[in-house]
């Protein structure tokens, strides 16, 4: 137990460090914990919950993961790990009154990241898609679906919901 | 602690667990905590700085947002306050939710239902990753494409994601600071 909660602490630290943003942590959060802590459809569970709930997606797909590893502690070893990096870093920033905008190599870092945390998200996805077991036209039509109507800005907590709805339907 | 200060808090915590139940999710709290706090607890030229600031640092930014906001209208009991408003709704929510969730793991519905969700979870993703492509805010220079690609080939032989992020971070500082001086 301990030992998984470490493992948690120091992978969601690590995610924190890593991404730009709280979406941009869906691509190395795969990397890091499915088929080692979490399976595949409980990763996908959690993504696809904490788009739809309100709140930040990044500390609740944090929270999900922790607690369908190690139930309410692993859920909050997971929170605490995720908000330690910025809280450190922003307190860090306004003690040094906002030396950081001077200090133009964080941003570059930050900048440097960006492309790459793109590209690992595309392969982050043909995992999820590929795995997901709808590979079959229905799936690549629920995929093409989804995709067209989220670049068209709809809502993708209803774009989830629906292709939830239609998997229901089609495959169990 | 005296009154007045008192208040700012009270305003600060309610107002990030308001803005955290309301919002989807972490960037479109941007446009609800303006509304919110501009001109009421900071200026507007405050707040632009606080935006700005947090996309330098690495993190979730709706958090690093509500931090800055907080610092600028309650000092570091106003970053506490903000945190603490910011983490509770989605906390309480997400852990009923997990703990509904793990009881129905066997359910044969919820097989379909992921089943399902997964092609369009992966269209979440790649939009996400489009809009986070540095296309959308800055013109795509020979340094983006060239972190690109070889970050592309770096996760295509597999080598672990850490590191290449790491190392596309380095080549950021490496490529981009050259560009300030000339």
């Amino acid at each position: 137990m301990l030992g998984k909660l470490s493992q948690l602490f120091w992978i969601f630290l690590k995610i924190n460090l890593l991404s730009t943003s709280g979406p941009a942590s869906v691509g190395l959060l795969y990397q890091e914990v499915v088929g080692k802590l979490v399976a595949q459809s409980q990763f996908v569970q959690a993504v696809g919950l904490s788009s739809v709930l309100p709140g930040s997606d990044a500390l609740q797909l944090a929270m999900y993961i922790g607690y369908a590893v190690a139930g309410i502690p692993g859920g909050m070893v997971a929170l605490i790990a995720s908000i330690l990096p910025p809280t450190i870093i922003i307190l860090g920033v306004t003690l040094i009154l906002h030396r950081i905008r001077r200090e133009a190599w964080v941003g570059n870092f930050v900048e440097g990241l960006a492309p790459a945390i793109s590209v690992l998200m595309v392969f982050t996805a043909w995992n999820i898609f590929q795995k997901g077991g709808a590979t079959g036209w229905q799936g690549w039509a629920i995929g093409a679906i989804s995709l067209v109507t989220m670049l068209l800005k709809a809502p993708a907590k209803i774009v989830i919901l629906i292709a939830g709805l239609v998997g229901i339907v089609l495959f169990s | 602690m005296n009154e007045q200060q008192f208040s700012v808090w009270s305003r600060l915590l309610w107002m990030f667990l308001k803005v955290n139940m309301l919002s989807p999710s972490g960037p479109a709290s941007v446009g609800l905590l303006y509304d919110e706090a501009v001109g009421k607890i900071m200026t507007e030229e405050q707040f632009v700085e606080a935006v700005g600031l947090s996309n330098l640092v690495p993190g979730s930014e709706a958090l690093k947002l509500a931090m800055f906001v907080g610092f600028a209208a309650g000092g570091f009991p106003g970053v506490l306050t903000a945190l603490l408003g910011s983490i509770l709704p989605p906390t309480a929510m997400m852990l009923i939710v997990a703990a509904i969730l793990q009881q129905l793991q066997r359910e044969n519905w919820l097989k379909g239902f992921v089943t399902g969700m997964s092609p369009a979870v992966a269209a979440l993703i790649v939009t996400v990753a489009w809009e986070l492509f540095p296309a959308s805010t800055r013109k795509i220079g020979r340094r983006t494409l060239l972190i690109t690609a070889l970050s592309a080939i770096a996760f295509w032989v597999k080598i672990p994601s850490p590191l290449v992020l790491v190392g596309a971070g380095i080549l950021g500082v490496m490529l981009y600071s050259k560009r300030s001086f000339g």
